[in-house]
């Protein structure tokens, strides 16, 4: 298990080696120019973009300037965004606890009802629930989030006046602008807690109703399907008829013998659910305000502005890869059959 | 002996189990009928929207291309023994999927005789927007199907028939590539060539072909160890001949069945997109990029209700979850049909 671990995590470099590799690749087609242009931070700067060239060798050969460019990145110079008119690092600090919070919030509430739908559905199979399931899961998918995000704006917020869009409550905001209230995290539910006032932590989830609703109903029915199948595959073993021989109840054997194997496929959604939930979140945040990663990347990729969306991309990377690697040891914890060979 | 003979009797597929099951599944046959709906509207779609057409004079290069005059658009676009009919409606040119203005007036304007589904703000027709907005859409889908299809066809092939090290590597790549949001492939690929409906299904078309490959690798593998393979090579058959004969045309039906069923969400996707301003420009007859500024109808109406420019938004909206509804039903239904136990 731990030469996996310790192996695994050596494969780690060299994956995102490839990754950076691949983006600055792409970046080849872009003039000398457009890419002097990620380091000028001011118009003088811009003025003069041939002693930039210079200074970063972006005339030279592949190979130098690939690993002049590495080495910025390395020592944290992304480039200057000028979508937020500051360094490219310096925003994705500010709004990476953002789109964080907003991820844990949406990721286990789906998880937590695609497992319990799914499993309902598999164990009265064909029955009432089971049509329900799979009616759900299949409007699920053909809703895009953006379209039902639009939807619940207009009918939960516009119209009932429920919940609220952005972070928090405007006041809020303004006192931690003003520093009445200290940013610990970046992320306003944790940080109402650390500040000890609990309004501001409840401010906080009113305004994530919206969002994780959304993605709730638009992201559940994958992991609906699947615990469902793979959970009447557990159903019709063997083992499974031997607990309820031995006279267990049918909830024990349901939800012991049956659920706990029949999740290991979940794992892997849930990994790949990662990538898909990036997106989500990038639309979420556009719909409703939130002032995290896509309300500003993707608005910087329609104006062009190339270091924001090259900063994203290198960001989505490191973030993809380590949770893949999270995945395939989780899947050893959770599986000891599969072997680490 | 005859060596037509000697071949196994192999029922039609209309007579197979699969579509036996396929037929009797009630979803199945709503989204059948939804698309077939789709599919009519697409095909009519110049014959539908000739009043406007007709009506609106920003439309006129739609009419120049199509070299017919404003008093005869109507006429001409509804007769099937008019050539200009069958020229709108098999290869209308580009203009013609510039949704025509009336008038360029920042307010929506509410359904009328006129415009039957209301004007949007910028004064486009709602109604044309959907009507040719459901070509685009098949034409969006078809095109980065089939384009990632090919590629997938192809990488997933080599993978599988060659193993070894290449299949590692390749497989390294598609784990690489299947775990890298789309959004974020799209959002680099317009930076560097410019957004559009073209780079956004090149870019879909660039990220789609990784989970074809794998497919297939796994179809050719389970193919490649069945008997009939092993008696073809102990016959003297060529690896060529062994894979191009025996391995691939036993291996592919699956795959095509359920890419086909892929069109759906790739148009979801393609209109999520617009709907972000990286894909079909204002105006374009796409549906993500009409709703595009539903945000702002919803929020910033004068009145401050949400619904007072509900027809500006809501109908494409519906659109977009129908075709994927239709497409959605059909590929359950086929999923199934292919694989009873789940």
């Amino acid at each position: 298990m731990t030469t996996f671990i310790v192996r695994r995590l050596l494969q780690l470099p060299v994956v995102l080696f490839a990754i950076s590799l691949l983006i600055f690749g792409m970046m080849q087609f872009l003039t000398p120019e457009q890419r002097a242009a990620t380091y000028a931070k001011t118009e003088q700067q811009a003025q003069h973009l041939d002693a930039i060239i210079r200074q970063y060798n972006l005339d030279k050969g592949f190979i130098v300037q690939y690993s002049t460019w590495l080495k910025e990145v390395l020592h944290g110079n992304l480039g200057f965004s000028k979508q937020s008119h500051e360094p490219v690092l310096d925003t994705i600090r500010k709004r990476l606890p953002v789109s964080t919070e907003l991820a844990i919030f949406m990721f286990f509430p789906t998880l937590a009802f695609g497992i319990w739908m799914g499993t309902l559905a598999a164990i009265h199979r064909d029955k009432l629930i089971d049509q329900f399931v799979r009616v759900f899961a299949i409007a699920g998918w053909s809703l895009p989030t953006f379209v039902l995000g639009i939807w619940l704006l207009a009918v939960l917020y516009g119209y009932l006046h429920c919940c609220g869009i952005g972070r928090a409550d405007d006041r809020y905001l303004v006192e931690f602008a003003q520093g009445t209230l200290r940013r610990y995290t970046g992320m306003i539910t944790i940080d109402g807690l650390l500040n000890g006032r609990l309004d501001v932590t409840l401010s906080g989830l009113k305004h994530l109703v919206l969002p994780v609703l959304t993605y709730t109903v638009v992201a559940s029915a994958q992991i609906m399907r699947v615990l469902r199948s793979s959970m009447l595959d557990v159903l019709n073993s063997d083992y499974v008829r031997t607990a309820r021989a031995k006279g267990l109840p049918e909830r024990v054997v349901n939800l012991k013998h049956a659920r706990r194997n029949a999740i290991i496929p979940i794992v892997t959604i849930a990994g790949l659910m990662f990538a898909f939930m990036l997106e989500g979140v990038f639309f979420i945040e556009i719909i409703f305000n939130i002032p995290g990663l896509g309300q500003w990347s993707v608005p910087a990729a329609v104006q062009l502005d190339f270091p924001a969306v090259i900063g994203i991309a290198l960001l989505t990377g490191l973030v993809v890869s380590v949770a893949n690697l999270i995945v395939d040891i989780l899947y050893g914890i959770i599986d000891p059959r599969i072997s680490f060979q | 002996m005859n060596p037509q003979d000697m071949k196994p009797q192999r029922d039609p597929w209309y007579r197979s189990k699969t579509f036996k099951r396929f037929r009797r599944n009630p979803l199945a046959i709503v989204g059948s009928l939804l698309l077939l709906g789709f599919v009519i509207v697409a095909f009519m779609a110049p014959a539908i929207t000739a009043p406007q057409l007709a009506s609106i004079s920003s439309a006129r290069p739609c009419l120049r291309d199509l070299g017919v005059k404003r008093n005869e658009a109507v006429s001409a676009l509804r007769n099937p023994l008019n050539p200009v009919f069958w020229k709108a409606t098999l290869a209308p040119p580009q203009s013609c999927y510039n949704i025509p203005r009336d008038g360029f007036s920042p307010l929506p304007k509410p359904p009328s005789k006129k415009h039957p589904m209301g004007v949007s703000g910028g004064g486009y027709d709602v109604m044309y927007g959907l009507v040719w907005g459901t070509r685009t859409a098949f034409y969006v889908g078809f095109l980065v199907v089939g384009i990632s299809l090919t590629i997938g066809i192809i990488i997933g092939g080599i993978s599988g028939f060659i193993g070894g090290r290449t299949d590692n590597l390749i497989m390294r790549i598609i784990d690489v590539m299947l775990s890298f949001p789309r959004l974020v492939f799209v959002m680099i690929i317009s930076v560097i060539f410019g957004s559009g409906l073209t780079t956004v299904m090149l870019a879909m078309a660039l990220v789609g072909w990784a989970g074809y490959a794998r497919f297939f690798r796994g179809d050719i593998l389970r193919t490649k160890a069945q008997e009939f393979v092993d008696a073809a090579r102990a016959l003297g058959a060529s690896p060529l001949r062994v894979f191009s004969k025996h391995v691939f045309p036993n291996a592919i039906g699956t795959l095509l069945i359920l890419a086909s069923m892929d069109v759906g969400s790739i148009v979801l996707a393609a209109s999520g997109l617009s709907f972000l301003g990286l894909g079909a420009p204002v105006g374009y007859a796409d549906w993500g990029q009409m709703i595009s500024f539903a945000r702002g109808y919803i929020l910033g109406s004068a009145q401050g209700t949400p619904f007072d420019y509900w027809y500006v938004w809501v109908y494409p909206s519906m659109m977009l979850v129908l075709f994927g509804l239709a497409w959605n039903l059909l590929g359950d239904a086929v999923r199934d049909a292919l694989d009873p136990k789940s």
